[in-house]
Formats: C-alpha cells, sequence, structure tokens
C-alpha cells in the first residue's frame, strides 16, 4: 500500500513537472520528458529485458488486436495500420477485433481476462485505460495493475473552441465571464468521463471557475449545439474542429498541449494563454494483459517501434493530427500510473467519483 | 441554374465510371441481402464491409457503403411482409399491416407496393440533398434540446393509438418500453443504470436484440407448435397480382408523398435514424385516415408511409452529413469515418473543396435507386416462392441468421442471450395479448425524450417555460395538443350527446 503511493505521488510529481511549458524543440511532446526521466529508473530496476528461450519464437500463431470501438474510428484506423505492420514484420496474421461498450471499457474488461501470452492486445485510450479508474468505483479491472503497456502510441492535445460570432476572443476573456458569472459558462463533451470532460474540470480546477458541463452522446450533438448557438465552447479534437476553423465557423482560443499544434498554427497553448502548466492530450496504446512475459512484451515493442517509423503510418499522423510517441513498455506503464494519479485528483475534486 | 447543370454533370461523370456502377451495384445487392435476412442490418454489415474499402478510392467506396445503407431499407421490408419478421430493427413497423395483406393472399402487391415507396421516399429526399442540403442544415442548426424534446414527444402522443386491441394494454406497453430503455449509463452523471453490474449493460439493451428477440424470434416461437407445412400457399400468384389496381394507387399516393416528408423532416435532423421516422410517419397517416380501423388489418396507407419515410430519412440523413459534417444517425457516423480514413474530413466546406466527391455520391443515390428498383420488382417473384420453405427449414435458418447479425453488430455473446430472452417475452407478450409496437417505441423515444428534457433543463437553469418560450418547440407541443384533443374529443362529444340525450 505504501509502495503504491508512494509511486503515485512520485508520478504526480512528474506529471506537474510535465505540464510547466519547456522551450524544447521538435515534435515528441511531454511523454517523451517521462520517457527521459524514467529511462534511469527502469535500467535500475533491470526491466532491461533477457529473451527467455520459451519465448524466443513468439508469435507462432495469429495475434488478436482489439479495439473497443466500432470500425471508421481513429482507434479502429490506427490498430489496423499497426496491426498490418506487426502481421508483415512477424509474418503471422494480426486479427483486429471490434468490440465495442460502455466507452472501451467493454473491450479492456475482454483484454484483461485473456490469457496474458501476448496473443491478444488492446488498443487502449484515454477514458478506458486511465479515466474510468478513477472515475468508477465499480470498473471490473484496475488499468494500473492489470495490463502490461506495449506502448503508448501516440497524443493528440484538444482545443477550447468557441463560436466565431462570440464575445470571447482569449482564455482571459472565458476566464472572466466564468469568474463573473459562477456556473453559466456551458462546455459541451461526448459525454461523463470522457478526455474532453475531464479536460474541462481540470481548466476549471486550474483557473477556480465554475463552468456547466452539458454532455452528449457523442461530440456530433454537441457540435451542433454548438454550431448552433446553443452551447457556449466545447474542449474539442483538433482535427474535426480545424475544419470549422477553416470555415471560419468556429474560434479557437488555446490548444491543450505543450506546444503549438500543426493543424491549427498561430493558436496559443494554454500555458501562452495564461494557465501555467496546463496540459492536457488524449492518448492512445498498445495494451496486454498483466503478466504477460518480458520478452513478448520487447518483441512487441521492438515492432510497434518500427510500424510508427514507416511512411504509411507518418502520414497518418500528420493528416489527423497525432503527435509520435512511441514510448517503451516501462515508460507506458509509469505514464498510466501518472494519468490515473492526475485525473484521480481531478475528479475528486470536481466530486465526480461513483 | 447554369452551376448546378455543371455539378450535376460532374456527379455524372463520378458517378457513371465503370468501377462507380460497379460498386454501387456491389453495394445495393449486398444491402439488399443484409435487409431481408433478419438480424442483419446496414449497420452490421457496413461495419464489416469499412475494411475492405480501405483500399479503394474514397468516392468509389462512399458509393458503395452508402448503397449498403439505403439498399438494406429496400430489403428490409421483405421479410416484414411475408414472414411477419422483420429484416432489419428498423422496419418492424411494416409488419403491422404488410403482414396482414401478405395472409390476405396480396404479398406481391404488397412487396410490388413498398419497392415504389421506397424508390419515391429516396427520390424526394435526394431532390432535397441537391437542392437544398446547406439550407436544411442551417434549419437542422436550429434544433436544439427542447426542439427535439417537443418533437419527441408529439412523436409519442401521435403513435399512442397506434395499436390495435386493448388502449389499456397498449399503454402498458409504452411504459414497459421506456423502463426498458432506462436501463444503460445516466447521459448526465455517466452513472451506470439497471445495468445489475453487467458491463455490457452499460450502453443499454442493443435495438437490433430487442426488435429481433420481441418480433422475429417471438414470431417463430408462436408458430413452431403448429402444424408442419409452409407458411402460405402461394400457387396461382401471377405476375399481374402485384400491380396495384386504379382504387389502389389512389390509396397509396397521399400516404407515400406525406411520409416521404416525415421521413426527409427527421432524417435530416441528427440523432434519429430511420426507426423514428417510419413511426412517425404510421402514426401520423393513421391519425390523418379517413380508415384508420383498417390499420392494422393490411392497410396500403399503413404500408406505404413508414416504407417511404424510412428511405427518405436514410438519404436525407446525408444532408446534416455532407454539409455540417455532423452525421444524421449511427450508421451516417460510420460512413462518415469511411471518409475520414480515406483523408477526407467530413465538415462545413466538403461541398465546396471535395464537388466531385458530393456529386459523385448523390447522383449515384439515384442509379443505386433506380438499380433497386430493377433488383426489387423481379426478386419479388424469388422472395414470395420462400413461403413455399417448409417451416422445419425455414426456421431454424433464420434463428441462426437472427443470432448472427444480433452477434456481428457488437461482436458479442451476450446480445444473443438478449435476443432469446425478449424471444420469449415476446412469445409470452403475444399469448396474453400484449402489442410489441409500443414497446419498441417507448424503448426507441423514451431515452431520447430524457435525454434532450434534462438537456433542455440544464440549459434553461430549470425552466420549464423554455419548450414554450422557443417558437418550433412550441409549435411541436400545441400540434400535439391537437392531436390529444383529436383523441379524446370524439369520446366526449359522446359522452356529452348521451347526457344530454338521457336528460332530454
Amino acid at each position: 500500500m505504501t509502495r503504491k503511493t508512494h509511486r503515485i505521488t512520485m508520478a504526480y510529481k512528474g506529471a506537474t513537472q510535465m505540464g510547466a511549458p519547456t522551450p524544447q524543440q521538435g515534435t515528441r511532446t511531454m511523454i517523451h520528458t517521462v520517457k527521459t526521466l524514467l529511462a534511469g529508473a527502469s535500467l535500475a530496476l533491470g526491466l532491461a529485458a533477457l529473451p527467455a528461450l520459451a519465448q524466443d519464437d513468439y508469435p507462432t500463431k495469429p495475434i488478436s488486436f482489439v479495439v473497443p470501438f466500432n470500425p471508421g474510428g481513429s482507434t479502429d484506423l490506427l490498430a489496423r495500420k499497426i496491426g498490418e505492420s506487426l502481421a508483415s514484420q512477424f509474418g503471422q496474421p494480426v486479427v483486429v477485433e471490434n468490440r465495442a461498450g460502455a466507452g472501451g471499457t467493454v473491450g479492456a474488461n475482454y483484454v484483461v481476462r485473456s490469457d496474458a501470452d501476448g496473443y491478444t492486445l488492446l488498443m487502449g485510450v484515454t477514458g478506458a485505460n486511465a479515466i474510468s479508474a478513477a472515475l468508477r468505483s465499480d470498473l471490473p479491472y484496475d488499468p494500473v495493475t492489470e495490463f502490461d503497456p506495449v506502448s503508448i502510441v501516440i497524443s493528440s492535445p484538444l482545443v477550447l473552441v468557441v463560436r466565431a460570432d462570440s464575445d470571447f476572443n482569449t482564455v482571459q476573456d472565458v476566464i472572466d465571464y466564468a469568474k463573473a458569472n459562477p456556473g453559466t459558462f456551458t462546455h459541451g463533451t461526448p459525454g461523463v468521463g470522457t478526455s474532453m470532460h475531464m479536460t474541462g474540470e481540470l481548466f476549471a480546477l486550474e483557473t477556480g471557475t465554475e463552468l456547466l458541463h452539458i454532455p452528449y452522446k457523442g461530440s456530433a450533438e454537441a457540435l451542433q449545439d454548438l454550431l448552433g448557438g446553443q452551447l457556449d465552447s466545447m474542449f474539442a479534437d483538433i482535427l474535426v474542429t480545424s475544419e470549422y476553423v477553416k470555415s471560419g465557423d468556429l474560434r479557437p482560443l488555446a490548444v491543450t498541449g505543450t506546444q503549438e499544434h500543426f493543424l491549427l498554427e498561430g493558436v496559443p497553448t494554454m500555458a501562452e494563454a495564461g494557465i501555467p502548466g496546463f496540459a492536457a492530450f488524449s492518448w492512445q496504446g498498445v495494451f496486454a494483459p498483466a503478466g504477460t512475459p518480458p520478452a513478448v512484451l520487447d518483441k512487441l515493442y521492438a515492432g510497434v517501434s518500427a510500424a510508427l517509423e514507416t511512411e504509411e503510418l507518418k502520414e497518418m499522423f500528420a493528416q489527423r493530427g497525432f503527435l509520435v510517441e512511441g514510448i517503451d513498455p516501462a515508460a507506458s506503464k509509469a505514464f498510466i500510473a501518472d494519468e490515473v494519479a492526475k485525473w484521480t485528483k481531478v475528479v475528486e475534486a470536481a466530486g465526480l467519483r461513483q | 441554374m447554369e452551376g448546378f447543370l455543371a455539378h450535376v454533370q460532374l456527379g455524372l461523370a463520378t458517378a457513371l465510371s465503370a468501377e462507380a456502377l460497379l460498386f454501387c451495384f456491389l453495394g445495393v445487392t449486398v444491402g439488399t441481402i443484409v435487409g431481408v435476412l433478419p438480424g442483419i442490418g446496414a449497420l452490421a454489415a457496413i461495419s464489416l464491409a469499412l475494411p475492405l474499402t480501405y483500399y479503394l478510392d474514397p468516392t468509389v467506396a462512399l458509393i458503395m457503403l452508402a448503397g449498403i445503407f439505403y439498399g438494406a431499407q429496400y430489403g428490409g421490408s421483405t421479410a416484414s411482409i411475408l414472414l411477419n419478421l422483420p429484416g432489419t430493427a428498423t422496419s418492424a413497423i411494416t409488419c403491422l399491416d404488410g403482414y396482414p395483406l401478405a395472409q390476405k393472399g396480396k404479398a406481391p402487391l404488397a412487396l410490388f407496393v413498398t419497392a415504389i415507396n421506397s424508390f419515391v421516399g429516396s427520390s424526394f429526399a435526394i431532390v432535397l440533398v441537391m437542392g437544398f442540403a446547406p439550407m436544411i442544415a442551417a434549419i437542422a442548426l436550429k434544433f436544439s434540446s427542447a426542439e427535439y424534446f417537443s418533437v419527441m414527444l408529439f412523436g409519442l402522443i401521435a403513435a399512442s393509438t397506434m395499436s390495435v386491441g386493448s388502449p389499456l394494454k397498449g399503454l402498458a406497453m409504452v411504459v414497459f418500453g421506456i423502463a426498458l430503455g432506462q436501463v444503460g449509463t445516466d447521459v448526465n452523471t455517466g452513472m451506470f443504470r439497471f445495468n445489475f453490474g453487467i458491463l455490457e449493460l452499460a450502453d443499454g439493451f442493443s435495438l437490433v436484440a430487442v426488435a429481433m428477440g420481441l418480433f422475429g424470434v417471438a414470431e417463430i416461437m408462436s408458430n413452431v407448435g403448429q402444424p408442419s407445412g409452409a407458411p402460405m400457399n402461394v400457387k396461382g400468384m401471377r405476375f399481374r397480382d402485384m400491380l396495384p389496381t386504379r382504387p389502389e394507387w389512389r390509396q397509396i399516393w397521399m400516404p407515400t408523398l406525406r411520409g416521404s416528408a416525415i421521413g426527409s423532416f427527421i432524417g435530416a435532423l441528427p440523432g434519429t435514424g430511420p426507426g423514428i421516422a417510419s413511426l412517425m410517419a404510421y402514426a401520423t397517416e393513421k391519425r390523418v385516415s379517413r380508415a384508420p380501423s383498417e390499420f392494422g388489418q393490411g392497410s396500403l396507407a399503413g404500408l406505404s408511409a413508414p416504407e417511404a419515410a424510412n428511405n427518405a430519412s436514410v438519404q436525407a440523413a446525408f444532408i446534416p452529413t455532407l454539409s455540417l459534417g455532423i452525421p444524421g444517425d449511427a450508421v451516417v457516423a460510420v460512413l462518415m469515418g469511411a471518409m475520414i480514413l480515406h483523408g477526407i474530413q467530413p465538415g462545413p466546406n466538403l461541398i465546396n473543396d471535395q464537388p466531385a466527391m458530393f456529386w459523385g455520391l448523390i447522383m449515384s443515390f439515384w442509379i443505386g435507386n433506380l438499380m433497386l428498383l430493377v433488383l426489387n420488382v423481379p426478386l419479388i417473384g424469388l422472395w414470395v416462392r420462400l413461403l413455399s420453405i417448409p417451416y422445419s427449414l425455414l426456421y431454424p435458418a433464420i434463428i441462426l441468421f437472427i443470432c448472427i447479425g444480433v452477434y456481428s453488430a457488437d461482436n458479442n455473446v451476450f446480445d444473443i442471450y438478449v435476443v432469446l430472452g425478449f424471444g420469449v417475452l415476446g412469445y409470452l407478450m403475444r399469448r396474453y395479448g400484449y402489442p410489441a409496437t409500443p414497446v419498441l417505441l417507448g424503448f426507441i423515444l423514451g431515452p431520447l425524450l430524457e435525454e434532450h428534457f434534462r438537456r433542455a433543463m440544464l440549459f434553461s437553469r430549470g425552466d420549464l417555460t423554455v419548450f414554450l418560450q422557443r417558437p418550433i418547440s412550441a409549435a411541436f407541443l400545441l400540434l400535439g395538443a391537437v392531436f390529444l384533443l383529436s383523441i379524446f374529443l370524439p369520446g366526449l362529444r359522446r359522452r356529452f350527446a348521451l347526457r344530454r340525450g338521457t336528460r332530454g
């Protein structure tokens, strides 16, 4: 128990450091910082794996790659592209299985209950693999202890958008308004416990404001209300909103990452807009059930790393606004603990724990 | 006008390429088949076909996937009419009048009429998409939760007299449907409700599983005890039987147009779907009909309106999708996913940025619907022959298809238990005279009513007058009140007249 607490505290310290605005150049983001921070730790712990003989020939049969959402979404596409690359590297088929439900937790729960032999993998996401643990007391699995992450593959920051004809021109305008009128500034999200919702709560927490959260079933209807003038704002997906920014329907106020985003050039970060240390983003990664042999994890990590270097994936990331992470299993594990701690703090502050 | 013609020309150039024609044909054929097969709906079929399109040209891929979507609406009514088993969840309503027609030996006529209705409904909506998409999309943006709530409430009122038989039992079943709809996740708090710790129920019961259980499995169970044989004697049915007579045409055309209009309206509103469109069209038709007592007994009007509506709604669902980037229903959301993964981000600029794709897709709707008409009319003879297959072979096959269809929607074994559970329930309901359609009505509309009511309350900070302050919302509430009066007034007047009579 003490050990666990200690780790979370340590990880959270990492999180605040990560959030600090860094003049760092290059495309890799905050997760990268954790990677550097933890590289030493993982070496010291001896996690650099020695290949065990039994797993040397992995994989000897098809791998099932579970996507916890319906086909057609970004998680599905990412999993299929990575799966294709792994299949050609390993010489074994990688079969994508869509097991949708309950915001990804049905798929995650399925993988947790599978054999930890590297033949059942999960394309995990922020909601099911971190926020749910903070939010739900009835979650049937523990994202920190019951998964061995292979790699957090990509991250994507969100953007705070308002209608182009609204009076809010800067983040400060929003803060001023929300302070003067507590609980009236609305932000719409695809649902309770999504990274958009949590980012809104984090924003309220860090700025000392009270926003009115309007949950929807999916982002389409929220966007409809935002465009239609019912809703004041959204913490939204950059790719989706960039089209409306281009068309002049929406105005971006700030991105939630630590640096300017290439799909929204000229839009400040939250830190630049006056909320120092603000950082929130959604991410996706490859996960195996806990207890997967380290040699298998390493082989998978090598495969995923190679996949991330292919032109096809690079092109997809650029088009969809994803930031490449590709951190290793140990760093990914620490990152998940970190995320759960970060969102637990937000959930508790907002009184959302169920 | 010149610009419009140039666009049509551009669209035709795209849609008439050999590749586009081939995949359009493939799409509508697959659509018809999944529509006919009970349980397997458009959502499952498109989800399955989606990965195959990763290697196609984006426009061609969309043409094919869209073809599956609207093709399924043509096929969906076939099983409803012939076997009283809905081919897709949204064609459950077609059973109400389609099957009685088939029992009267008018199966070919009913199938022919639905093919025509489907074509007219689709054409109506495609014309709207071509001419007025941005305008209609702008109106759709005016619809917020208060408006949605009032429209849904209107729908519920209109549909309240939909079923035949005991009104009390009908009402009880609506309430039961609403209660079933409460299972799932509370939208405002994210809490799991009534899921009894079962994670698979966190999104509620699947509509496909409920509809297939109550209608499909229950129908089969009720027939199992019957003497062996085939469902119907099809000998002596001729091609001539297919064509409506002149008085029959007269019964059809107005309901078809009304159904098309209602379907287009509902379809253009994001977050609805063909199920709601056909329910509302049927309910409205029954209210405005001069012969409401024929509904449920094989009324051609009762068959035509919902069939036109579900096809119109499917085509109209492309209005918000293509002009705003907001998907009209769950199936179009998957189609939008297909666009995104081909590198086309749907948004307000799509029509201008991708004219070849937009107009190509629209023109392919015409081509696809013509193909469907040509495909479906000759197939009527074949489908009717299905009725000569003995129960002992037909029913196990259908149960198998239902299980496959329900499973393939989410790859979830739990849904198969749900469909079988609802099958048993549906059987018991039939046995004791409780109608199944109101359950479906409550199940579809209940959660939407709740979601939009609560969201409207969030926006208005608990002020109930918001529903009357917003003009569109107030108009639908007024219309609902008129419908209520028209239901109760005749009864009241009769009672009043009776009382006067006894006094005098």
